[in-house]
């Protein structure tokens, strides 16, 4: 469970990357959190990997409050977490076996555990063929199913995946963000930082949008891909004024799009037809 | 941590070396130059020191006795000479071998020697040399309140001189010594920093996923200290090529150089010991400590 109670954080430099942000993702969530850059996705991500402390307000990550957390102790918290980058960061001088019984070593499992471990979840994310390949012999999509699987490997309870499709091709895109919902029906937590509006338009899901440092928009949208462009969304997601009380989320050209995923016409009273 | 994962990452520092082989030969060759640096001033500066002690046992004692002491009471105080603390050696030089060398040395004048045909008015007499050339002088006063000696000289001028020069030597060879760690030091630093570098992101990523500090370094801890090893051992095989060479060549010159005291030159079987133990731990220690350190600034994610 991941939960910011009035966090917000100002760097030395005087920037106030987050405002007094308040935010809950329950255990077994899937949640896009997106936002233009310099909106305070990274701050976030820093935060919640205890990189940066908030300069106010409470952290918790998978029952660990990040403000009280000692030093020490951040190795341990950190392997409660799977890490997804963007530029996947696999380690070049090791294979594809390595780079994910790594995280394993790091906890020193049994020797006995790793070898079964590390080659299921391996044939989870479809690369048994290439198990002992290094990184500069994968695709960018391969490069991706590794870290997933790194990030996997160690059963965490919360992955947070930083712009993992940021790097491969758009159809790719798909197939992670894909594999991402097939780990997160098994229970995990997955949090994924994005800015791709057709990835999240196509999965729909819990939306968190950032602009300038505060949470303007958090909620479920489903079954929209059909509907709604994407400069539409987009438009959608970063403009505050455009999200009514009720959740719904007011379109540019005053089209509302409902929380369940629905679209509806206003009837000039304010009110919604379906 | 479990012996089986300090087996692993001891194994990965090894992997390591061969991985990233550029930089490891880069660090080997700074740590080997670094070594034999100031593993050759040092040894420079042995050989000096023992040379000027060598030159210094070469000032010795003149002792002459009482032409008149007899035999046996010549015999108790060559026993009470060698007793002595600062003596090394004592050699009896009898009047008739004094007569001999005498007129050895006085070749221009030699006919004088026609017209004495005894020895008899030359004293008894000892070669003394000293342990500790700094204190000849303590060492001459002593011999001279012996009853029976007639006389007993040194030149204290001689060993003035040669404590001076081991004393300039001492304080420019140690300076050298310093001055050349320092900047090995600074060599050493600069080559396992760009190393580390090289393989930061390697170290964030360890960090991500939870690895200690300790789980982070001692690969590079043991990466350090074999391609320090190796520096060592490599450094201690040159200098012992490039010291028995010069050590030769420095003993084929004979008695020319024995006369600048070159024949108190270490030979190499007196100190190859020491030299590959001091060659090797001093690699091994520079080696992994440098790694380890400059692993510190990327450690802090």
């Amino acid at each position: 469970m991941v939960e910011l109670q009035n966090v917000s954080v100002t760097y030395s430099s005087g920037v106030d990357a987050l405002n007094n942000v308040s935010l809950k993702i329950n255990d077994g969530d899937f949640a896009f959190v997106v936002g233009s850059s310099g909106a305070g996705k990274s701050t976030m991500i820093k935060l919640l990997l205890k990189e940066i402390d908030a300069t106010s307000g409470v952290v918790t990550v998978n029952g660990y409050n990040l403000g009280k957390l000692k030093k020490r102790k951040i190795p341990e918290f950190r392997r409660t977490l799977g890490f997804v980058f963007q530029d996947f960061r696999l380690i070049p001088s090791m294979t594809v076996y390595e780079n994910i019984a790594f995280v394993l070593r790091v906890i020193d499992a049994p020797l006995k555990y790793i070898r079964k471990r590390v080659p299921y979840v391996i044939s989870l994310v479809g690369l048994h063929s290439k198990t002992n390949s290094y990184p500069d012999e994968l695709s960018g999509g391969e490069k991706q199913r590794v870290a997933i699987a790194r990030a996997l490997v160690n059963d965490p309870q919360l992955i947070i995946a930083d712009e993992p499709t940021g790097n491969i091709d758009p159809e790719l895109s798909y197939e992670i963000v894909e594999l991402l919902k097939s780990i997160n029906d098994q229970g995990t937590t997955i949090l994924m930082v994005t800015h791709e509006h057709d990835l999240v338009r196509h999965f729909g899901g819990r939306i968190i949008n950032i602009t300038g440092g505060e949470i303007v928009f958090d909620e479920v949208i489903s079954g929209v891909d059909e509907v709604l462009p994407e400069e539409e969304l987009a438009q959608a997601m970063s403009e505050a004024a455009a999200v009514s009380n009720t959740g719904n989320i007011i379109l540019p050209d005053q089209r509302i799009m409902t929380s369940d995923g629905g679209f509806a016409d206003t009837n000039g009273n304010g009110g919604v037809q379906q | 941590m479990k012996i089986s994962g300090i087996k692993y990452l001891a194994n990965q520092g090894i992997e390591n070396i061969w991985k990233n082989k550029m930089m490891a030969f880069a660090t080997f060759c700074v740590l080997l130059i670094s070594l034999l640096l100031v593993g050759g001033s040092a040894l420079f500066y042995f050989n000096m020191n023992s040379m000027i002690l060598g030159l210094g046992n070469q000032n010795e004692i003149a002792v002459y006795l009482d032409p008149a002491t007899e035999v046996l009471r010549v015999q108790q105080i060559q026993a009470q000479l060698q007793n002595m603390e600062n003596v090394d050696t004592v050699e009896y030089i009898s009047k008739e071998e004094a007569f001999n060398r005498m007129q050895n040395q006085i070749q221009q004048g030699k006919a004088i020697f026609d017209y004495i045909d005894s020895y008899e008015f030359m004293p008894d007499g000892f070669k003394v040399t000293v342990l500790n050339n700094d204190h000849i002088e303590e060492t001459t006063l002593d011999i001279g309140r012996i009853e029976e000696v007639q006389s007993a000289s040194s030149s204290p001028q001689v060993a003035e001189f040669l404590r001076e020069l081991r004393k300039v030597v001492s304080v420019i060879a140690i300076a050298v010594i310093i001055a050349l760690s320092a900047v090995s030091m600074i060599m050493i630093s600069n080559t396992t920093k760009a190393s580390v570098f090289a393989r930061r992101e390697e170290i964030q990523i360890m960090k991500y996923v939870g690895a200690t500090n300790a789980f982070i370094r001692l690969p590079f801890f043991v990466e350090g200290m074999v391609t320090g090893f190796f520096a060592g051992a490599g450094a201690f095989f040159i200098t012992m090529a490039v010291y028995r060479s010069i050590f030769r060549i420095l003993m084929e010159q004979g008695t020319l150089m024995r006369a600048f005291g070159v024949g108190s030159i270490i030979p190499f079987e007196n100190i190859q010991l020491w030299v590959a133990l001091a060659y090797i731990v001093a690699g091994a220690l520079v080696g992994a400590v440098g790694s380890v350190v400059s692993t510190r600034r990327h450690i802090d994610v």
